[in-house]
């Protein structure tokens, strides 16, 4: 096992001269790559809304959606606000705005649960039909990418109150923002494009 | 080194500046919805709000705006790439 | 090196290990393998396709050698030993230790064991039969073994989105002092294109192939026509990402002969620039031009002509760099070993590779030739007198440098001579089949395809016959060949300026790069000063 590429500040001075952080460009990059992924998912949707048409479309929730967007919109800003807490040193206020985060992102992922449930009771599942295939499939992926954001946040969290991330060091704050701001402009598309655009 | 090198600080709107505006985009949305504002029309301020939202988000709270345009252009880039693959799925 | 260090040192290619030299060997090994096994089932196909009926294989066994045949050539064989010469090169071309996220590396590199061993037990599973482009609703309705498929195929996916998050970030910010974009190896210019299309290409095929797990697996409706899916929706999905693909498998394999015409020369590379914006442009065109590929699936006709206009485009950069090369061994002082042979065999096999997918490209053509073995030579032609061409060509290049041995230069020419004689002669009959209208994937044809077929079989043979030779002489030379200098070819780009193999942290010193690095001849500034002078061995 080699230990000899300690990676060491001097190793990323072509990039830093860039003004780039090692870590951002990798999760921008690995954010370009799930843009194209949704967009394989959101172009199948949108074929089958453009050519075949969704029916459906009448059974779906606008305004209750409408408030768990609100209601991810809102986690994105504790999401930020907590990033320029833990940057001013204020460990305690960075500690309740991320918990917030989770409570938001949980209560996102319950009013899509309930959702599901509702459209599941009229029928609207899965396998009903074009629509429910991709429907479930394209906003089933965005909640997973959800899940695995409140996982990373009760991380960030546990490693909040460690005191691993501080003032000093809290790249990984800002890392995980960027993935959080992701999936939360990945939603305000999804909504507009399956909830608002008949 | 923590941050990257920013671009110099101009004065920008607060965060909570930019989410007061989320919210108020999202309840126009809403009231275009709730109104039945029929399309062209609706499609095209829905498609507008949107865009305006995601830009706002990534331009504020993901930093694109003082940050590396490098950045900017790796985040850019797909999303023009996906809109011309969206266009022509669903077109073709 | 010491006994208990050579011991030590095999045993760690079958670990974990982050070392991208590591990395980077794992990965052509592995793929290698995946070669064998690919060029194995080409052999079934080949022998099947010596008689005009279907006598050897039944047709649906037939199907699924063909299927794997494909799948294994693209997913488990160009594309990771192309990613492991990227893996190898890249930290020891820009000048740097390692690659910035050792541990994805390492993961990137595990994840291929097993996706090929989803794949072997696909075929065991009631093989996929579709194709390696498993049209749908064939793939939906095919044996079991296409889910597994389909799994493994996602699953290498998303090791070649971590490697190309690895590669390009690396790239951007790991270059040595002195080392600016215009002063790096066109191969390390040929993976920022393929690394660009990698990122962007490949989750639009991985979201495609969601769908059709779903459809098979739990029972949705992307596919099922009876509930109005639409199976060029997928095509679409495909081709989004394997017509890049191509590009992917070639991109590489031009930065690698690149970098060796200068050295065998002697001369500096003829239009740097030009190259390093071409192999951008062909990657950004690659992008726009997939609906080629289905002119004749009854999509919206007046779309067809855009796309052939763009496809035919993509040959200019791609001429530029075909040129560029020629006018750099002109008059040059050629040294013709056998990296040289491979490479100037690249040339004149891929420029007939290119030439027909211009053909190809032109609708009222492709509208004849679509799924016939006109296909097929120009597929072979570009993947296997072109790219192919290239990993050995590579192979030999780097092979004093990973190993620390120099291989046997006589077996190598023989190698060449074999692999140049079999393509032409397995692949230039196809042209003539297809043109007379031989289909492609059948088992069974007409009775005046057939001494195109067995000529074709026969080239097959010795296509096989010529990698003993290389097998024989790679094992052999890398036990107990002459041990190699930092630097036998006289090069001047980085990975030359350290040791044979080099040393775990690559450089003692980083180094600086002070000139270009292909000006061979010229009385300028060495490329580079290396802080202490490599040891040989």
């Amino acid at each position: 096992m080699s230990q000899h590429a300690m990676q060491h500040a001097e190793d990323f001075r072509a990039g830093h001269a860039l003004g780039l952080d090692h870590r951002k460009l990798g999760m921008w990059f690995f954010i370009a790559s799930e843009v194209m992924f949704f967009g394989g998912l959101l172009a199948a949707f949108l074929h089958y809304k453009y050519t075949l048409g969704f029916p459906e479309t009448a059974e779906l929730n606008v305004v209750l959606v409408g408030i768990n967007t609100m209601v991810l919109l809102t986690s994105s800003y504790t999401v930020v606000s907590a990033l320029t807490a833990i940057r001013q040193g204020r460990q305690g206020r960075f500690i309740a705005l991320l918990l917030l985060t989770i409570l938001l992102g949980v209560a996102f992922l319950s009013g899509q649960i309930y959702e599901f449930a509702d459209l599941y009771r009229q029928g609207v599942t899965l396998t009903s039909g074009v629509f429910g295939s991709s429907f479930f499939t394209l906003t089933g992926f965005h909640g997973l990418h959800v899940a695995a954001g409140v996982l990373w946040a009760i991380v960030t969290l546990f490693r909040g109150l460690r005191g691993t991330l501080n003032a000093e060091h809290n790249m990984a704050v800002e890392i995980f923002g960027l993935y959080w701001h992701f999936v939360d402009i990945v939603w305000i598309v999804l909504f507009t494009q399956i909830y608002l655009i008949v | 080194m923590q941050g990257s090198a920013t671009r110099p600080e101009k004065s920008r709107p607060s965060y909570g500046v930019i989410f007061l505006g989320l919210v108020v985009l999202t309840v126009i949305e809403l009231g275009i919805n709730v109104l039945r504002i029929l399309p062209p029309l609706s499609t095209a301020l829905y498609l507008l709000f949107s865009g305006l939202k995601v830009a706002l988000v990534a331009a504020f709270y993901m930093h694109l705006r003082k940050d590396s345009r490098l950045y900017t252009a790796v985040f850019v880039l797909p999303v023009l790439l996906l809109l011309v693959f969206a266009l022509l799925t669903i077109a073709i | 090196m010491t006994t208990a260090s050579a011991s030590a040192s095999w045993r760690r290619y079958f670990w974990w290990n982050t070392d991208h030299k590591v990395i980077g060997v794992q990965y052509i090994v592995t793929s290698f393998f995946f070669f064998i096994l690919g060029g194995a089932l080409a052999g079934l196909v080949r022998a099947e396709l010596a008689s005009p009926a279907t006598d050897l294989l039944d047709g649906a066994t037939y199907n699924q050698v063909m299927t794997n045949h494909g799948t294994l050539m693209i997913f488990l064989w160009i594309l990771p030993v192309l990613a492991g010469f990227g893996n190898y090169l890249i930290p020891l071309m820009i000048g740097a230790r390692d690659m910035v996220f050792p541990r994805l590396n390492a993961l990137s590199y595990w994840m291929i064991p097993p996706a090929g061993m989803l794949m072997i037990a696909s075929f065991f599973a009631g093989g996929a039969e579709a194709g390696w482009t498993a049209y749908v609703p064939l793939s939906i309705g095919g044996p079991p073994g296409q889910t597994l498929w389909a799994l493994s195929v996602m699953l290498l996916g998303i090791s070649a989105i971590f490697g190309a998050i690895n590669f390009m970030t690396t790239i951007i910010m790991m270059r040595a002092p002195g080392l600016s974009f215009w002063r790096l190896p066109l191969f390390v210019w040929g993976m920022i294109a393929t690394s660009t299309l990698i990122l962007t290409a490949t989750p639009v095929l991985t979201s495609g192939l969601i769908m059709v797990a779903l459809d098979r697996v739990v029972g949705t409706h992307f596919f099922t026509v009876t509930s109005g899916g639409d199976p060029v929706l997928w095509q679409n999905l495909f081709w989004f990402y394997s017509h890049p693909a191509v590009y992917i498998m070639i991109l590489p394999a031009m930065g690698i002969i690149s970098e060796i015409f200068p050295v065998f020369a002697r001369k500096p590379i003829f239009g740097y620039r030009m190259i390093a914006m071409s192999s951008m442009a062909i990657a950004i065109l690659g992008l726009t031009v997939w609906a080629h590929h289905m002119f004749t699936s009854g999509m919206d006709p007046r779309l067809r002509v855009p796309y052939m206009v763009s496809s035919m485009v993509i040959a200019v950069p791609t001429g530029i760099k075909i040129f560029s090369w020629l006018a750099t061994i002109w008059y040059g002082k050629l040294r013709f070993t056998t990296p040289m042979l491979f490479a100037l065999g690249f040339i004149s096999m891929f420029l007939i590779g290119g030439l027909t997918g211009i053909f190809l490209a032109a609708i009222p053509v492709d509208l004849h030739v679509h799924d016939t073995y006109f296909v097929v030579a120009h597929l072979h032609f570009v993947l296997f007198g072109g790219s192919v061409s290239a990993v050995y060509a590579g192979l030999y290049y780097w092979f004093p440098k990973i190993t620390g041995r120099m291989y046997d230069e006589k077996i190598g020419r023989t190698h060449f001579a074999l692999n140049f004689i079999g393509t032409n002669l397995a692949y230039l009959p196809m042209f003539i089949a297809g043109l007379m209208g031989m289909p492609r994937r059948v088992s069974a044809y007409d009775v005046s395809f057939t001494s195109y077929n067995q000529l074709a079989t026969l080239g097959a043979l010795i296509l096989a016959a010529s990698t003993l030779p290389f097998l024989y002489n790679a094992v052999l030379s890398w036990a107990r060949g002459p041990k190699a200098a930092a630097n036998p070819w006289q090069a001047l780009t980085l990975e030359w300026q350290t040791s044979s193999p080099p040393p775990p942290e690559n450089f003692p010193e980083i180094p600086t790069a002070t000139g270009d690095p292909y000006d061979y001849g010229e009385p300028s500034a060495p490329a580079a000063e290396p802080a202490a002078a490599p040891a040989a061995g």
